[in-house]
């Protein structure tokens, strides 16, 4: 299917870069990447920045409204504090966002080589092969994986690195295919290359930026995917803190108690938001322009 | 033009084929024994052989597949676990209300993502322009589970003027107003994302479009901004259709949130609770459906496609 191709392939293009001006990280990305860094530092010290437990409340404690005197963003159902949920919950929520993305970016990546410079027999059979991952919507092939495996952290990020490994192969395969007959591709197949070689030293670095700047904003759609399937209830098992879990638990109390779902409903919004953003300035900065279709 | 449908049809072929055996692998990997989990832990060994060779499990893997989708070619998707009825009408009726709601939300994602494109792509370099293309990348990383209940809480029970679940009242309720009440936030929850994306596609479309030598040429001869801009939305349309497909297939995808939060009777809200008693043929064919509708809608695309652009049939 010819058009499917033209249909879902990323747009991507290159600008001219204008000569004399410097390229710079435009500053919504910047305060983006400080805001990753600063979950990241937070998933990472967790115990540092709290020291009431994630999983163990007081039930004395229950539902205490947001600014409550030791409970910044108030208390759940079982008396946990908000806010140590949310911070311990950075971990698995970032991870289980991050880790698909990278496992998907190295198979993707692969597949794309492997489509772009194979001849063109191998190239259509991984392509139509990936065309039938298309015609699912991804997220329900995604819930059907997970739901198939069972719940859990693992089998939620081998159902979304699935779903992710055919659109970054589709951007693999068409930044190869617009090397394929570069004049140093060429050269190096005039002087002997191995198949190899030309995949490793000549494409891939060359591939690299625009896989790394989609991927980058594909983290942002990872990391809402990931909690969302803990929200279904195919994540991460309670009482583990994670965001879409403490999303599913707080739902509860929405008519009573709303503002308890604030916090962890923006935290994933704040990480999706900062990835694409940051994606989007890497895209700019490295000359390579993707949109996630 | 019919036979650039015959081949576009005959190409969908081996994608449901690929379809339906991802489908079959999704139900292989299922881990425990299926017939054991039936019977119970004190079923005899030669009840779970005769159970075994009833449900045809004892046949190899390609027999068992084919049997499968001959089962499926006759509308045959299994018995609902939890509810005891054929998976199939319960997976259509979910799915027209699924249909109600993508459809709007698809009306809504392309005003929205029409307008947006627009303004960023014809004041490129404007403060508006920059404020359009923010409101674009937020609105592609918004979680729809995270928005629908933010709007539950502010809007529908904040100000109390929507509802804040179903699809009609249970009392008093029907009719297309009391849809259309209904409707609202979800429907908007699940544009959000679809309009960022057509919003940063249309503008990418619109600056090319624009950049084009036959609107230098309109404008040498004195036509007027505004009829000069409806020949370029003209040269749009095709790129527009290619999104549509594409966004339509997401929206029936991503509604399982929305469902989920709003309690909208779809395919969504159906997927969630079956996920929680584990009956999994109900979610199989939910996905199955929903892939089928998707192929569909990329066939319908294309047909247009090939209708209003001639360069297309002639491509293929």
């Amino acid at each position: 299917m010819a058009t499917m191709d033209v249909a879902v392939a990323p747009r991507l293009r290159r600008r001219a870069r204008t000569s004399g001006t410097r390229r710079r990280l435009p500053l919504p990305s910047k305060i983006a990447a400080a805001v990753i860094a600063l979950l990241l530092l937070a998933a990472v010290f967790a115990p540092l920045l709290t020291s009431q437990s994630p999983t163990v409340g007081v039930l004395g404690d229950r539902l205490l409204a947001p600014g409550s005197s030791g409970h910044l963003l108030g208390t759940d159902g079982q008396g946990r504090d908000i806010f140590t949920r949310l911070v311990y919950g950075a971990r698995p929520s970032l991870l289980t966002g991050m880790i698909p993305v990278a496992v998907a970016g190295l198979i993707g990546t692969a597949f794309g080589l492997i489509a772009g410079l194979g001849k063109p027999l191998l190239h259509s059979s991984v392509m139509r092969f990936l065309d039938v991952f298309y015609a699912f919507p991804a997220v329900l092939l995604a819930i059907a994986i997970a739901a198939a495996l069972g719940s859990g952290s693992s089998n939620a990020i081998i159902a979304l690195s699935v779903i992710l490994i055919p659109p970054i192969a589709r951007v693999s395969e068409a930044e190869t295919g617009r090397l394929r007959n570069a004049d140093f591709m060429e050269a190096a197949r005039a002087s002997g290359s191995s198949w190899s070689a030309l995949a490793f030293r000549q494409v891939l670095p060359n591939i690299a930026p625009a896989v790394v700047v989609y991927c980058t904003a594909l983290i942002g759609l990872s990391i809402v995917y990931s909690a969302g399937l803990s929200y279904l209830g195919l994540g991460i098992a309670p009482p583990t803190a994670e965001w879409g879990l403490m999303i599913s638990d707080l739902q509860q109390y929405m008519f009573t108690t709303p503002s308890l779902l604030i916090a962890p409903a923006l935290a994933i919004v704040v990480a999706s938001v900062a990835f694409n953003v940051l994606g989007d300035g890497l895209g700019n900065y490295l000359n390579v322009r993707s949109e996630i279709a | 033009m019919i036979s650039f449908l015959l081949r576009r049809l005959l190409a969908a072929v081996p994608i449901l084929i690929g379809v339906s055996i991802v489908v079959f692998i999704t139900i292989k990997i299922i881990p425990g024994d299926p017939v054991a989990s039936l019977l119970g832990p004190t079923s005899t060994p030669e009840a779970r052989a005769a159970l075994e060779s009833r449900l045809g499990l004892d046949q190899p893997l390609p027999v068992q597949y084919l049997q499968w989708v001959w089962h499926l070619l006759q509308g045959d998707l299994g018995t609902s676990i939890s509810k005891q009825t054929q998976v199939l009408g319960l997976v259509l009726d979910a799915f027209w209300n699924t249909l109600i709601l993508t459809a709007f939300a698809a009306i809504l994602a392309f005003a929205m993502g029409i307008a947006l494109g627009a303004v960023a792509a014809l004041r490129r370099g404007k403060a508006v322009a920059a404020l359009g293309n923010a409101i674009a990348l937020i609105s592609i990383s918004l979680p729809q589970y995270s928005v629908g209940l933010l709007l539950i809480i502010y809007i529908a029970t904040g100000t109390g003027l929507l509802p804040t679940a179903g699809m009609y009242d249970a009392i008093g309720g029907g009719g297309w107003g009391d849809l259309f009440r209904h409707i609202i936030l979800p429907g908007v929850t699940a544009a959000l994302v679809p309009a960022g994306i057509i919003a940063r596609m249309f503008r990418t479309t619109v600056i090319d479009v624009m950049s084009m030598d036959f609107i230098d040429a309109l404008r040498a001869r004195g036509m007027s901004e505004r009829r000069i801009l409806l020949h370029a939305f003209h040269n749009t349309t095709p790129t527009l259709l290619t999104i549509a497909g594409l966004q339509l297939g997401y929206l029936l995808g991503g509604v399982v949130f929305v469902e989920t939060v709003f309690s909208w009777p779809g395919i969504g809200l159906l997927v969630f609770q079956s996920i929680a008693q584990r009956d999994l043929p109900v979610i199989q064919a939910g996905v199955i459906v929903s892939a089928l509708a998707f192929v569909v809608i990329n066939l319908v695309v294309d047909a247009l496609h090939a209708t209003i652009d001639p360069r297309m049939r002639a491509h293929s």
